[in-house]
């Protein structure tokens, strides 16, 4: 299902760029260079897992400017940083901010090649679980907005009865709708249902 | 008025040549007196009267005793017994006299006794010069001399002269401290017993080509030299030399200091300096660890990453030789990388004489501000360079330069890190100057020097809360050495401009 994942090297030095490039090669990852942040924000967000293996100190935008400038955009990629005279407040505001891993030149090849792999799981995962969220929506969306309502009330714990007083509706009314809800939202169980629109709830609270 | 008595007549009537006499003895231009046996005043002219500042009849209550100064009646009264007792005709005495008024003044008296005569009792009779003047002159004189004597006598440092042939004629007691010689086994000696034998020759055709033309072959004022013990040991002198004449004939002294222990006290500063200097390198060295790490970390991360992929791809057998050459190559240049830089380091630890290539100034200002780089950044500091382009090339220790630059644009970032109220500038320049030379500048737009301007090049002097306050020193004789000037100059509106020059490399083209 998931297309072949990319490793992003920024690194200003282009003997450093082009040797990480050759060590993430010969693992079999697939591997573009780019010697700025700026070179990469030009590129197209990549539509599969990937990450970002980022030297802290660049020309130009800082490693850790980068970092923030990445959330701001809304782009959520792993990032691994490398740091040839890495102090401790620079990796705890790195990793505060999100980072996989925080690596002082010259690092054990094995560190940088696990956290790379650290780094496009947590991608991967992230972006199947963003997949879920969007299917998920297409079907809530999918109900009319009486099916909307009437089962927004029914995850409150509201009984039918009390549901079709507050709509001014007919007791079976209520029950028609949030069966043919169930089916849309391809719920197993009431519970199910719950869980769905808790998960809903949750993105829409974490996007607002 | 006194009746003298009268001298045999040779001519004339008696009353005039007694009338004359009177005359003659009241205006003579020397002063004469007469007294009587017990010494008491009975005739004066006015010269002596004058002289004493008495009037005739308060001189003639006096006795010649009464009017001589207490030390000189001594030997005054022994003459007169002499006299009396018929031991001689007369006699001759300076002494002083006291006047009315208190003061001395000094005499020569001839005095003779007037024997008995014709009923008329012996008496004495003085001829009084007056020789204040000569005696005040003589004892100036003597004061003088007597002030040098005693200046030579207890110099500390060798006073020797000279005749013209370079013959000692006087040595002072310290030549015997300096040069370990008693005067007495000097004098007489040529001076070249006192020096090494390298110097003997230059100094006498010098001294005799001086003697000759009045062409002198060193400098006669604080002039250092070698010179030789009796023991046989050399040692350094700092000598001056005078010249006079004397009873026509040419007189050279020479005043000689010992100045071993001075010399040695400038070695033992010279070396603090140069530990200092050393140690102040290790600091401006830890103050840039975080950078050479960051320069050093780069290429070896370089080879560790293609080495490790060419491990991988060989225990995958998927190594293909064109790719393995690649890295290999690239392994390589990153090694020859690294070890240029450390080899900058360890140059930059060492106590390296300056080593003296032809180099462009701007490529070691870029090198400094790459350096920087991450200094620039924490403290937020703007930098703009204006480089001239096309500057002719430098003789110059590129290490040395390197450690002027980065300590002027630490300085400069230093003095800015307090401003909140303005743009954090600093500002870096290179340029031909009037003169020819290549002139670098820095500028910062922080607190400024003030009237600091100068001071901050001598050792020790610091703004700084853990400055050494050496770093400028340094810097100052760093440029010097390199036949360049580095100096401070307020900067307008804020800050302060420090700015050194360097002597463009003749062979170089332009």
């Amino acid at each position: 299902m998931t297309r072949a994942s990319v490793v992003f090297v920024v690194d200003d030095d282009p003997s450093v760029r082009s040797s990480l490039k050759f060590l993430l090669s010969s693992v079999g990852l697939q591997v573009e260079g780019f010697e700025s942040a700026e070179t990469f924000l030009q590129r197209k967000p990549p539509d599969a897992p990937s990450c970002l293996v980022l030297d802290v100190r660049l020309r130009g935008l800082s490693g850790l400017d980068f970092q923030r400038e990445l959330a701001a955009r809304n782009i959520r990629i792993p990032i691994v940083f490398v740091t040839g005279h890495g102090d401790i407040p620079m990796s705890v505001r790195a990793m505060k901010a999100g980072a996989i891993e925080f690596l002082t030149k010259p690092y054990r090849d094995q560190d940088l090649l696990d956290a790379v792999r650290i780094a496009l799981e947590r991608d991967r995962a992230r972006r199947e679980q963003e997949k879920d969220l969007t299917d998920l929506r297409q079907r809530f969306e999918s109900l009319t907005p009486r099916e909307q309502e009437v089962i927004s009330m029914a995850v409150l714990g509201m009984l039918n009865k009390q549901i079709a007083d507050q709509l001014g509706t007919a007791e079976n009314t209520v029950k028609v709708h949030r069966s043919r809800a169930m089916e849309k939202m391809n719920a197993q169980s009431f519970a199910d249902l719950v869980r769905m629109i808790e998960k809903l709830k949750g993105s829409a609270e974490k996007a607002s | 008025m006194p009746h003298p008595e009268p001298a045999p007549a040779h001519n004339g009537p008696p009353q005039h040549i007694e009338q004359r006499w009177i005359t003659a003895f009241e205006n003579s231009a020397i002063g004469i007196t007469m007294a009587d046996f017990a010494g008491r005043f009975f005739a004066a002219n006015s010269v002596f009267r004058n002289m004493l500042g008495y009037t005739e009849s308060e001189l003639y209550q006096l006795t010649f005793l009464d009017v001589t100064y207490e030390e000189d009646r001594k030997a005054n009264q022994e003459l007169v017994g002499e006299l009396v007792e018929g031991k001689r005709q007369h006699f001759e005495i300076e002494k002083r006299y006291r006047c009315k008024d208190g003061t001395l003044v000094w005499v020569r008296n001839n005095v003779s006794l007037v024997p008995e005569m014709g009923g008329v009792a012996p008496f004495w009779f003085a001829v009084v010069e007056d020789i204040t003047q000569r005696k005040e002159e003589e004892s100036a004189h003597r004061y003088t001399e007597e002030k040098y004597r005693l200046v030579v006598e207890t110099a500390s440092d060798a006073v020797i002269s000279l005749d013209e042939t370079s013959t000692i004629l006087l040595a002072n007691p310290a030549t015997t401290r300096v040069f370990g010689y008693t005067p007495e086994e000097l004098i007489g000696k040529p001076l070249t017993m006192l020096m090494p034998e390298f110097l003997r020759k230059l100094h006498e055709t010098g001294f005799k080509r001086y003697v000759a033309t009045g062409q002198r072959h060193i400098n006669w004022q604080g002039t250092e030299l070698t010179g030789l013990r009796k023991n046989g040991k050399e040692f350094p002198v700092e000598v001056s030399f005078g010249e006079l004449i004397q009873d026509g004939h040419r007189v050279f002294t020479g005043f000689i200091r010992d100045i071993s222990e001075r010399k040695q006290a400038q070695r033992a500063i010279q070396n603090a300096q140069a530990e200092l200097a050393r140690v102040s390198r290790l600091t401006t060295m830890g103050e840039l660890a975080a950078s050479i790490a960051h320069e050093v970390n780069q290429p070896l991360t370089a080879v560790n990453n293609n080495s490790n992929a060419c491990l991988r791809l060989l225990a995958n057998q998927n190594l293909q030789p064109d790719v393995l050459r690649r890295a290999l190559e690239e392994i390589v240049s990153d090694g020859t990388r690294a070890s240029a830089i450390i080899a900058r380091i360890r140059a930059f630890i060492k106590k390296a004489p300056a080593e003296k290539n032809r180099l462009d100034v701007n490529e070691v200002i870029r090198e400094v501000l790459v350096m920087m780089g991450h200094g620039f950044e924490e403290n937020r500091i703007v930098v703009q360079s204006e480089l001239a382009e096309a500057l002719p090339l430098l003789l110059g220790d590129r290490v040395q330069l390197q450690q002027v630059l980065l300590n002027l644009t630490m300085n400069g970032v230093e003095a800015m890190t307090a401003i909140i109220d303005r743009p954090r500038l600093l500002w870096v320049q290179s340029r031909i100057d009037e003169s020819g030379e290549v002139l670098i500048a820095v500028r910062d737009s922080g607190t400024g020097l003030g009237l600091e301007a100068e001071r901050v090049f001598s050792p020790f002097f610091t703004t700084k809360a853990n400055g050494m306050g050496m770093g400028l020193s340094i810097s100052r004789s760093l440029i010097e050495a390199h036949g360049g000037r580095l100096w401070a100059a307020p900067n307008f509106p804020h800050g302060t401009v420090f700015s050194f020059t360097l002597p463009v490399d003749a062979e170089s083209p332009p």
